[in-house]
């Protein structure tokens, strides 16, 4: 069984959002619900300032704070390393999403901030889901056990590592390499559609895989290592640090620091 | 409307059964009368105005977010069950430690103990996502590792003892052995029941503003000064006449004493929580200097715990009927603020959205607004019909 893990490669990423979209595509993700991220960060002032940004995808951690505080076991951790929800049994109190450090789930019944209200525009046929977006994954690959496809109402969603597809991986694959096409199939949708090539997913517990080469030959760091998640999303940051300049910067120009 | 209601339960054949029970032959005063209509009011207006919105718009009636997830009706709810939790303890105080001067209270608070409660779920029911399937989805998931997992045990079990300890007392059983039992078991529940509520909080490493090994103590402290602001507003205005010297002085100079005592040790605990949330890491240095600037800071250390220090600082003062309430109201609209401020300084900086996302933009709509008179209406219908029909101040007869 693997476990699967992710390595971001910040020195080819562009910020294009391409991971982004595909991600919404693939998985009917409304405005503002981005399971996968882009954050964009204003480091230094003029003439050095610059702008940085973070793919940010849900990091499947391998010790997920989200799954400890659910008090129903809706969350869970499969044994090849993502971490789910059943959304048949979330009752919705998002104390999940108060737990996750990373800010990576979402609860959809909110005021949208981008109008008109998408929800209204596309409303889900049956009412029972949140919304029906005219593309949508097939009605048999839609799972509300391991969170898959458009959610049903008053439920928590997050990124699943595209588990519909990489679940169907052939026994042993060691890497989902999106150029080779019998695996591109099983490869998650923000790796298959990164222009750039920053993105590699395969087995960490698998010593001759690409991700472990990468981790370990270019260093790979985890984001907020010190808080005990253990993220199974690695960034490969060159020389640069893995984590852009803080908020702090805000508070100082409030002149508070 | 109140009186023919009382009328026809006062003639009615069918209510035979009940009278052991009810005080039905006895005419609601206007406390009961006021207090069952404007709670009657409030909570048909709040509820029909919160449930109308929730059908239409769904959760999205309320201005939380994915970034902001608890919100308001989270402090309400907080509010509501932590007073709970106060009044147990306050109820415990002659039954488990034996301190007669409180029995006459003791009924009372035990029955709004057992109110705020109801009123608290009532809330958690209209913010909560599938209320109903959280009745079969916690007990049988059996989550050890979660605290809501656990706080949802301790209340559950909160609530069923606080009933048998209300049956047991309007029995006339106050000092029968299984009452003690009973009520020893409610003192633990009621203390570890807020203190797993902290625990919700306090043990959120990734929210600074919130990670905490006191915060368990300081929502049992709280609780129990709202539990005093309660008790005290209930109290300020009984009839002088009819009122026995001893239940005077426990209202007079007993209870402002402890009220006042309980706002002390709230501001000694909230200086202490100011003062070293200025050295924190970013995310808390900005989300505490943040709150430490708004005006719900000043309204909740000014309304809350300053007015009511002064109000209740005198033996002179606390004598006055007018100041005690006063200070009760205070001191409530206070605990009510510091629960709204507790919910935004844990969630205003965003968890990794990065410089672009500022600061999370939050204030209650009104249909979250509206939770209130929804909660205070049931609150005050069901203490209203307390008032009229079940002896609230009831004391033992029975030698101990």
């Amino acid at each position: 069984m693997p476990r699967w893990g992710m390595v971001i490669d910040l020195e080819k990423c562009t910020g294009c959002q391409a991971c982004t979209t595909a991600c919404q595509m693939e998985n009917g993700r409304l405005p503002n619900e981005n399971w996968q991220d882009v954050l964009f960060y204003n480091e230094g002032e003029f003439p050095s300032g610059k702008l940085t940004w973070l793919p940010r995808p849900c990091m499947h951690c391998e010790n997920p704070s989200c799954m400890a505080v659910c008090p129903t076991g809706a969350t869970y951790k499969t044994e090849d390393g993502a971490v789910l929800i059943d959304w048949d049994r979330c009752i919705g109190c998002k104390y999940c999403m108060i737990a996750c450090p990373y800010g990576v789930r979402f609860y959809a019944e909110e005021k949208q901030k981008t109008q008109p209200d998408i929800r209204e525009v596309f409303p889900d046929p049956d009412g029972d889901r949140v919304w029906g977006p005219p593309w949508q994954l097939p009605a048999d690959r839609q799972n509300n056990k391991i969170g898959v496809g458009i959610q049903p109402k008053n439920v928590v969603s997050k990124c699943t590592f595209c588990y519909h597809r990489i679940s169907q991986a052939p026994p042993g694959t060691r890497d989902l390499d999106p150029n080779d096409p019998n695996l591109r199939d099983y490869t998650p949708a923000c790796v298959v559609t990164c222009a750039p090539t920053a993105r590699y997913f395969g087995d960490l517990d698998d010593p001759e895989s690409e991700v472990r080469r990468l981790i370990a030959e270019k260093r790979g760091t985890r984001l907020l290592d010190h808080l005990g998640n253990r993220p199974q999303v690695y960034y490969l940051a060159g020389e640069q640090p893995a984590i852009p300049e803080t908020r702090s910067v805000r508070m100082r120009d409030e002149g508070e620091a | 409307m109140a009186s023919s209601i009382a009328a026809v339960l006062r003639t009615g054949s069918w209510a035979d059964p009940l009278r052991p029970y009810l005080d039905l032959d006895r005419r609601p005063d206007a406390l009961s009368i006021a207090l069952m209509v404007l709670g009657a009011l409030g909570g048909a207006v709040g509820l029909a105005f919160v449930g109308y919105n929730l059908f239409v718009h769904g959760h999205a009636a309320f201005n939380t977010s994915s970034d902001m997830a608890w919100g308001a009706p989270i402090a309400f709810y907080l509010f509501f069950l932590l007073s709970s939790s106060g009044l147990s303890i306050l109820a415990s105080i002659d039954s488990v430690f034996g301190v007669h001067a409180f029995y006459p209270i003791a009924k009372r608070c035990v029955f709004l103990s057992m109110i705020t409660l109801i009123a608290g779920f009532s809330i958690l029911a209209l913010e909560i996502g599938h209320p109903f399937r959280m009745l079969w989805a916690l007990p049988f998931s059996l989550q050890i590792h979660s605290p809501m997992w656990w706080m949802g045990v301790f209340y559950t079990l909160d609530l069923m003892l606080l009933i048998v300890k209300f049956w047991l007392l309007h029995t006339g059983q106050w000092h029968t052995r299984l009452t003690h039992i009973v009520s020893v078991l409610s003192f633990v529940v009621c203390i570890l029941a807020p203190g797993t509520l902290g625990l919700v909080f306090g043990m959120m490493f990734m929210r600074p503003a919130w990670y905490s090994p006191v915060m368990p103590m300081y929502f049992i402290l709280t609780g129990f000064m709202s539990a005093m602001a309660f008790i005290t507003f209930f109290t300020a205005f009984e009839p002088k006449a009819t009122t026995p010297a001893n239940v005077r002085w426990l209202h007079e100079a007993t209870l402002p004493r402890l009220f006042f005592l309980s706002l002390l040790a709230v501001a000694g605990m909230r200086f202490g929580q100011l003062l070293t949330s200025l050295w924190t890491n970013y995310e808390g240095m900005e989300a505490n200097w943040y709150v430490l600037r708004s005006d719900m800071l000043q309204a909740e250390l000014l309304v809350g715990l300053v007015f009511p220090i002064l109000l209740l600082s005198t033996n002179g003062l606390r004598r006055n009927a007018f100041v005690r309430f006063a200070a009760a109201v205070l001191a409530m609209v206070g605990i009510f603020l510091a629960r709204l401020n507790l919910l935004i300084v844990g969630q205003i900086v965003p968890l990794f959205k990065g410089y672009w996302a500022g600061y999370v933009d939050y204030w209650p709509s009104l249909t979250e607004w509206m939770l209130v008179p929804a909660g205070f209406g049931i609150f005050c219908f069901i203490y209203g019909a307390g008032h009229w029909l079940l002896r609230l101040d009831a004391q033992p007869t029975q030698a101990r």
